[in-house]
């Protein structure tokens, strides 16, 4: 349960910084985002990714414009706010941070 | 050859095949169900019908055809994921969709994170799955009925275990005991955690609480107290409350057998059954049997299932006890109600009586102390339809429980030279109107002959009246200088003469009767000056 519990912890967070990263690139359509965190090996199916969108988008950190398409009802296409892409920066500071961390600490377990 | 249905997602209009529009169906349900307590519910299947639309407008592009069948749903849900594939729900998601209506079986425990005292309330609540204010309410007025509730939170508090770990707070809310249970139950945890952070100042204020932490501290220690000296004071304990509780039970059983089976007719007159009508009575009598008998019996089957692990009460058993008891509550209030308005209104009348002056000036006040009805008196009585041509003798103990004391005399000095007498009648009633018809259906014997008064000892009603605190103030008016010579048993009767004082100054503390003289400043105490005849001792 807790092995569990950490997972979840962690990927949750990944997964976050993930989605954002890949919108702070470009204005981006749902479908693009499942298809590279499929990519990815992140994420499985496209039901997870909507909530997700749509509470970093209540929480400000994206907004989105409706895009008329050629194959069906209009698309959503997301795009970081100013707050957004400040998040993004400092959890880019963040991740090497952590990667520092991990790798160091990793390392020290590994050398023993 | 298939049949097709028309849907509409979103304003766009797609040909479906009936087997695939079901799975389709279920499928949306699946997911409007598990996005549920989400607050952007309505957003997030919006996004996912949208995206369904549109794979559903890529397929019949691709393949160039008109409906969709059972394998494009398929590759559709695909796609989303199934429900259960959904990764990490939103905060205050209900994942495993348990809901309130799928619980397991409760246990009986001490709600210690939601208290005013022992938490008794809050885990009886939590029992029958209803307020806890309910049950604080249905304690508050229990306490108020011969302290019934008092008792049996005590007992409860005292039998009923504390949910202390996890587990029995979960099996006291009837929650499962797997995981989803357990997550479900942390979450609800840390945000009720959260929500009294933020409380705390409002919280800490109330009186209530710091007797409550008074309190909480005494039975913490008493429960120290007994947990050291072992289960066994505790058995012992129960051992004596189950006995008690037994025989208070056996007696309130003989006891309503008896009423309902013998008592009827000498409980009449009894207090609180002289104010009924006489068809009411046994509605009352099984009322209140029902509301002292049901919390005897659910202590002692607590008991019986905490302290001697028996089976306790089941969820429905206790359910039907205390809707039961709580009609029976219901039914004792309206009579008291009702009762007590037919008291509201209170209306009195007068009338004198003369009475005829003797030459001695000479008058010797008397209690009817006739055992026997007069001729008159059966007449009146209608002995005969009433008591079955039984003899009637006078009830002197009925007196004191029946109509207390409603019969006063004071003795006054007359403003005329002959004495009268004045009958002041009154009673009470739901109107005036009412209130004078009680008063004037009483009647009251008086019988002078010769230089004796007397007085009699009730005031009578009918027999199918109810009591309604029917009293008669006599004012006797006695002539200056009359002599008025009281006998003993009339006394007690009188209500603004010491005749025990006047005993005493003549030293006759066993007088048959007393002497007094009217004068202008009212009767006075005859000081015999020869004390040591005593004409009336034999």
């Amino acid at each position: 349960m807790i092995v569990e519990n950490t997972q979840t912890q962690m990927r949750k967070g990944i997964l976050e910084y993930c989605i954002l990263s890949i919108i702070g690139r470009d204005e981006t359509y749902a479908s693009d985002i499942i298809a590279e965190l499929k990519q990815a090996q992140l994420l499985v199916v496209e039901g997870t990714l909507y909530p997700l969108l749509t509470r970093l988008k209540n929480n400000g950190l994206l907004t989105y414009n409706w895009v008329e398409s050629t194959s069906g009802p209009p698309r959503k296409y997301y795009t970081l706010s100013a707050e957004g892409r400040n998040v993004l920066e400092q959890l880019d500071k963040t991740w090497q941070e952590l990667v520092f961390a991990v790798q160091t600490a990793v390392k020290k377990n590994n050398s023993l | 050859m298939n049949k097709t249905i028309i849907i509409n997602i979103n304003g766009f209009v797609f040909h479906i095949e009936e087997d695939a529009y079901e799975i389709l169906k279920s499928y949306m349900t699946d997911v409007k169900r598990h996005f549920l307590n989400s607050a952007d519910s309505h957003e997030i299947t919006t996004d996912i019908e949208n995206r369904i639309a549109e794979m559903f407008t890529e397929i019949l592009a691709r393949d160039n055809k008109q409906a969709i069948v059972e394998q494009d749903v398929n590759a559709v849900i695909e796609q989303m994921g199934k429900v259960e594939d959904f990764e990490y729900p939103e905060d205050g998601q209900n994942f495993n969709n348990a809901g309130p209506f799928n619980r397991g079986t409760r246990t009986l425990f001490r709600d210690g994170d939601d208290h005013l005292l022992g938490g008794v309330c809050a885990g009886l609540a939590n029992y029958f799955d209803i307020q806890a204010v309910w049950v604080r309410l249905a304690f508050f007025i229990s306490f108020m009925f011969f302290g019934v509730g008092f008792f049996l939170y005590i007992i409860l508090w005292i039998v009923v275990p504390k949910a202390t770990t996890r587990a029995d707070r979960m099996a006291m809310k009837g929650q499962k005991l797997d995981l989803h249970g357990f997550k479900k139950n942390l979450e609800d945890e840390l945000t009720a955690v959260r929500g009294s952070l933020s409380d705390l100042g409002h919280d800490a204020k109330p009186f209530i609480y710091k007797t409550r932490d008074f309190f909480g501290d005494f039975f913490h220690h008493l429960g120290v107290f007994f947990g050291s000296a072992g289960r066994v004071l505790v058995k012992m304990l129960g051992v004596i409350v189950l006995m008690t509780c037994f025989s208070l039970l056996i007696a309130l059983i003989v006891m309503i057998i008896g009423f309902l089976a013998y008592g009827k007719m000498g409980l009449y007159h009894i207090f609180p059954f002289n104010v009924l009508e006489y068809q009411l009575n046994t509605v009352i009598l099984i009322a209140a049997f029902l509301l002292l008998a049901i919390p005897l019996l659910v202590v002692i089957m607590l008991i019986l299932s905490a302290v001697f692990n028996a089976r306790g009460l089941n969820r429905a058993a206790g359910s039907t006890f205390l809707s039961v008891w709580i009609i029976t509550l219901g039914v004792v209030i309206y009579y008291t109600a009702k009762v007590s308005a037919d008291f509201r209104h209170e209306e009195k009348f007068s009338q004198s009586i003369s009475i005829k002056p003797t030459a001695s000036n000479t008058y010797y006040l008397s209690l009817n102390d006739v055992k026997y009805l007069s001729a008159e008196d059966s007449v009146r009585l209608s002995i005969k339809e009433h008591f079955n041509n039984r003899v009637i003798l006078d009830d002197d103990d009925a007196d004191d429980v029946e109509s207390p004391n409603n019969v006063s005399i004071v003795i006054e000095k007359s403003d005329v030279a002959k004495p009268v007498l004045v009958e002041s009648f009154s009673a009470r009633g739901r109107n005036d109107a009412d209130a004078l018809a009680n008063a004037q259906s009483t009647t009251y014997q008086f019988k002078q002959q010769d230089s004796v008064l007397k007085f009699n000892r009730h005031l009578e009603k009918p027999l199918n009246n109810l009591w309604r605190n029917q009293e008669i103030h006599l004012i006797l008016k006695m002539p200056l200088n009359a002599k008025v010579i009281i006998e003993r048993p009339l006394a007690r009767y009188i209500d603004n003469l010491n005749i025990y004082q006047c005993n005493d100054i003549n030293k006759q503390h066993d007088a048959p009767s007393t002497t007094f003289i009217m004068t202008a400043d009212g009767l006075q105490c005859k000081v015999d000056t020869l004390v040591t005849v005593k004409p009336y001792l034999k």
